[in-house]
């Protein structure tokens, strides 16, 4: 009998043991601050000789997943006319709200913007602007929209860190929607 | 296939009907003494080498092995704190044979010491990778060693990160021991390979299907043992060298073991290893993998003391890699992936290179570990292990922020650090009648992860308690077992909502239970069946996964309301060794009730990245039924040509359909061809091995990007020897061809097979250099 006290003191000891390094891993939870997110996309169309601004939007606040996407907006156009198209990204899930546009800027040589209407005779899309390596960029251009019809745009950012070469295939996609364009 | 198994039948009834025709009237009997006290020894194991079977003496140092058949045997009696002692016997009828068994302390020749407890159950198929079947795997990583056992295969990410499958099952259902202690790190992965450096092991086993009882929670599928070498204690100066060097990536590992005792400190060892691995781009065979390249840095310190009944070891090992992603592989969206997929090949080119850019993996793990154990007098032994291990994992991914002064941080993107301590205390109590041996258990394990970085899977702490009862009967070629565990576990989840701190309680209990039969025929033939249950409780990516899955173009999501899956594993086999011959057929049947898995959700979900399918984590029944068979024939003098197959069928019961990600059916060949050892030229052989690999056909409709992969098949040649340069050293040389034909092909079980090829050929050189005892 002595052996099994021994052996029950032991353990207990061993038991006792996995508890001393016990440490509360939801003390350490916090939010991420450095995670980047775009969570709006905003498309500006000034009509050309005017101060006439359509904004279209994709917003979903909090990111992929969780709640679905509270606003995506049909792009409304009128036929055979010109516009300057900007575009502005946002991360809303911070506080203060983080503009992306501008460090889509500050890294304009690892970025393209691809605006493809479908059906191509919908919209004819001029780049704007070019970055350090005289690539284009995207980030203000000019739209021509064509005969009165129904079709979509599909917007791309194309994230091409040290792949930038003036096509889209190279990087991956930072943005990718595909937005209803009326033009009528 | 009926067929098949209609002649595997005939084939074994008569192989039955054989070995109980002849007249097995043999005995063997004696009595175990030590020998200086001339005192019997009690609880002693005597067994018949080769064959499995065995008995313990009773209180009087008395054993009797039956009804054996005429034949020539070698005896090997045991039992710790003393040397084993071998004996070899030529039975015509009864024979009486005594041992006297001398101490270890007083003799200090060929310790052998029981020290591999494997304690899996003895009914259950243990495949064990030794000797020089270990050598040739050596400087590939755990996963990839294990690919050569019939039943084992890998899923893979590239061609440097691979993790075990065993039987269709990997991940959290397959438990990994390491040195004693159940590996714990971020396991639930499917890119998270197991951060252990096979060169610490001299032994690999894995235990095909479920052990639950013995090893707990999680060994659904199986349970792979690693395993060092015993500490030399009282043993001069040794150790090995190793290099090996790999064309494809310019592969350099380098490793080194010294061990030995210390003069004047009597029934110590120690032991010290080493390895460095360095690796650039994999090489497909029409173009290089950008970033694929590998560095790793491992060590380990071992250290022990042995007096009389007691043993005290400690343990202390540390693993550190950095693994280059493919960048290719890195894809932002559903148009990427098929982009790359309708292009056939990657759009990212790169020539050779060592650097690893992102996206990366760094990761370190280590493992402290002490163990004590003490024998009674009589008979009964007590252990204890306790351990803790940190798994510090840092993902970097390919696309760094946007903001100038955070990118310049260079900040991993994810992180998780999981603390795990483990505590296991068995009790083996002495063999009652010499005929029952069994083990009582409690294992605890603590555990909490942290994580920083873009959410994947919530801080947890996790609590787990198992007690388990196991007892082994033993008489007349028969081996019986029996075993039951109770396990219940509690886990606290914390994660970030809305900014909002939410926490979760989950509790998880279970009983399972094994029943074994182990039957030896004859020396050549034995058979064995075991009856196991086992369960897994869900992890935490399975309960909160909320998110596109990088490299997978998926969006996962997790269900808090998931219930612990429970397995019930049926396996048997049959195994035949002769001087020619050796076959083994093991058949197996695996039903997990509530099996967790990603279904395909019918609306795919939007996000700013486009629109991407959607999975969720879903249960259902499942069932696993398969064939091992190993076979090996030595046609010709010194010739020998060995085969295994894999078959195995999943089916999803409840959707009556098949599952996903099922490693196909495959058979691998070789010949080999050994030449007589000649002087200082040993052990040489040559041989040539194709492995065929049969397209997945199984596969639910539109469960993919892209269908399973063609059937694939792969040629091979190695050659080796072992060259004695003087009675204390030796040098082992071994060349080897892989894909030596450079084929072109990917495997369903390659997380890269979207993006482009599996590796082209790949030559090795391995050297090996012994020296000491």
């Amino acid at each position: 009998m002595k052996m099994n006290r021994k052996l029950t003191w032991m353990l207990l000891v061993g038991v006792g043991m996995s508890f001393t390094q016990c440490k509360d891993s939801g003390s350490d939870v916090k939010p991420d601050d450095e995670n980047e997110l775009i969570t709006s996309v905003t498309l500006k169309f000034t009509e050309q000789g005017t101060t006439n601004v359509s904004s279209f939007s994709y917003k979903d606040a909090d990111g992929d997943g969780g709640n679905a996407a509270t606003k995506f907006d049909t792009i409304t156009l009128k036929p055979a006319t010109t516009y300057t198209l900007t575009i502005e990204l946002l991360d809303e899930s911070k506080t203060p709200v983080d503009d992306i546009t501008k460090e889509v800027e500050e890294e304009s040589d690892e970025h393209l913007f691809v605006y493809t209407p479908s059906p191509a005779s919908l919209m004819t899309y001029t780049y704007g602007d070019k970055d350090v390596n005289n690539f284009v960029i995207g980030l203000t251009g000019k739209a021509v929209t064509g005969a009165a019809g129904d079709g979509k745009l599909k917007v791309q950012l194309r994230h091409q860190p040290g792949a930038k070469n003036g096509k889209p295939e190279p990087g991956s996609d930072d943005v990718n929607l595909d937005f209803t364009l009326k033009v009528k | 296939m009926s067929r098949l198994l209609l002649s595997f039948l005939i084939l074994l009834v008569s192989i039955v009907s054989h070995a109980q025709k002849t007249d097995c009237g043999c005995f063997v009997k004696g009595i175990v003494k030590d020998q200086h006290s001339g005192q019997p020894i009690v609880g002693a194991t005597v067994l018949i080498l080769g064959q499995n079977s065995g008995v313990f003496t009773d209180e009087n140092g008395r054993y009797e092995l039956r009804n054996l058949c005429p034949g020539s045997y070698t005896l090997e009696c045991r039992i710790v704190g003393y040397n084993s002692f071998r004996q070899k016997l030529d039975l015509t009828a009864g024979h009486e044979e005594n041992f006297n068994l001398l101490e270890q302390e007083v003799h200090l020749k060929d310790v052998e010491i029981t020290a591999h407890r494997t304690d899996a159950p003895s009914s259950q198929p243990l495949t064990t990778l030794s000797g020089s079947d270990l050598e040739k795997t050596r400087g590939q990583n755990l996963g990839e060693s294990l690919k050569g056992l019939a039943g084992v295969t890998t899923l893979q990410t590239g061609s440097s990160i691979s993790k075990p499958v065993i039987h269709g099952l990997h991940s959290n259902r397959i438990l990994i021991m390491n040195n004693g202690v159940r590996q714990e790190g971020q396991q639930w992965g499917s890119e998270h390979a197991p951060e252990i450096d096979p060169f610490i092991a001299t032994r690999l086993s894995v235990v095909k299907g479920a052990a639950g009882v013995r090893y707990g929670s999680d060994a659904i599928g199986g349970v792979i043992l690693v395993e060092p070498e015993e500490l030399p204690f009282d043993k001069s100066l040794s150790g090995e060298a190793n290099a090996v060097g790999f064309t494809n990536g310019r592969q350099g590992v380098l490793s080194g073991t010294v061990q030995g005792g210390i003069k004047g400190f009597k029934g110590f060892g120690w032991r010290t290893q080493g390895t460095i691995k360095r690796g650039g781009n994999i090489k497909t065979p029409g173009y290089y993998l950008d970033n694929t390249g590998i560095s790793e840095k491992n060590f380990s310190l071992a250290a022990g003391y042995r007096h009389k009944g007691l043993g005290v070891d400690v343990f202390y090992s540390r693993f550190d890699t950095k693994i280059g992603i493919f960048s290719g592989s890195h894809i932002g969206s559903i148009t990427d992936l098929l982009n790359v997929i309708k292009n056939g090949e990657p759009f990212v080119k790169s020539g050779f290179n060592y650097a690893i850019g992102r996206p990366n993996q760094n990761v370190t793990h280590e493992l402290l570990k002490a163990e004590t154990h003490y024998h009674f007098q009589n008979g009964n032994r007590f252990q204890w292990t306790i351990a803790r291990q940190i798994n510090d994992r840092n993902e970097y991914d390919l696309h760094r922020p946007r903001n100038d002064s955070i990118a310049a941080l260079n900040h991993p993107e994810l992180t998780f650090k999981l603390t795990t301590l483990t505590n296991d205390v068995i009790w083996d109590h002495k063999p009652i009648a010499g005929k029952i041996a069994g083990q009582l258990g409690v294992s605890t394990l603590y555990q909490y992860n942290l994580m920083n970085g873009r959410p994947l899977i919530p801080n947890f702490n996790q609590f787990n308690i198992g007690l388990f009862w196991m007892e082994r009967y033993v008489k007349n070629g028969w081996e019986l077992e029996a075993g039951v565990r109770y396990d219940y576990r509690t886990l606290k989840t914390y994660r970030i909502v809305n900014r909002e701190k939410v926490a979760d309680h989950f509790t998880f209990h279970n009983f399972s239970g094994t029943l074994g039969a182990t039957r030896n025929f004859s020396e050549r033939f034995s058979a064995r069946l075991n009856v196991g249950t086992a369960w897994r409780a869900p992890n935490v990516s399975e309960l909160f996964s909320d998110g596109v899955h990088h490299g997978a173009a998926a969006y996962e999501k997790g269900d808090a309301t998931l219930q612990p899956e429970k397995a019930l594993n049926t396996i048997g086999s049959v195994k035949y060794t002769d001087a020619k011959w050796s076959l083994e057929i093991g058949g197996y049947y695996n039903y997990i009730s509530d099996f967790i898995y990603l279904k395909p959700q019918p609306e795919p979900i939007l996000t700013v990245r486009g629109a991407f399918p959607y999975f969720k984590y879903t249960q259902t029944d499942a069932s696993f039924k398969g064939v091992d068979v190993s076979a090996s024939w030595e046609f010709i003098r010194h010739t020998t040509v060995s085969s295994k197959l894999s078959y195995l069928r999943v089916y999803d019961q409840r959707a009556d359909n098949y599952l996903v990600m099922i490693p196909p059916n495959r058979l691998d060949n070789q010949l080999k061809y050994e030449l007589p050892d000649v002087g200082k030229w040993q052990k040489v052989f040559i041989s040539a091995g194709n492995l065929f690999v049969a397209q997945q056909k199984r596969v639910p409709p539109a469960s993919d990007f892209l269908p399973p992969p063609k059937a694939y098949s792969l040629w091979s040649l190695q050659a080796g020897a072992t060259i004695r340069v003087t009675e204390k050293q030796q040098l082992e040389i071994g060349v080897s061809v892989q894909n030596l034909f450079n084929t072109v092909y990917r495997d369903y079980l390659n997380r890269f097979r979207y993006y482009a090829n599996d590796m082209g050929r790949n030559g090795s050189l391995r050297l090996k250099w012994k020296f000491g005892a």
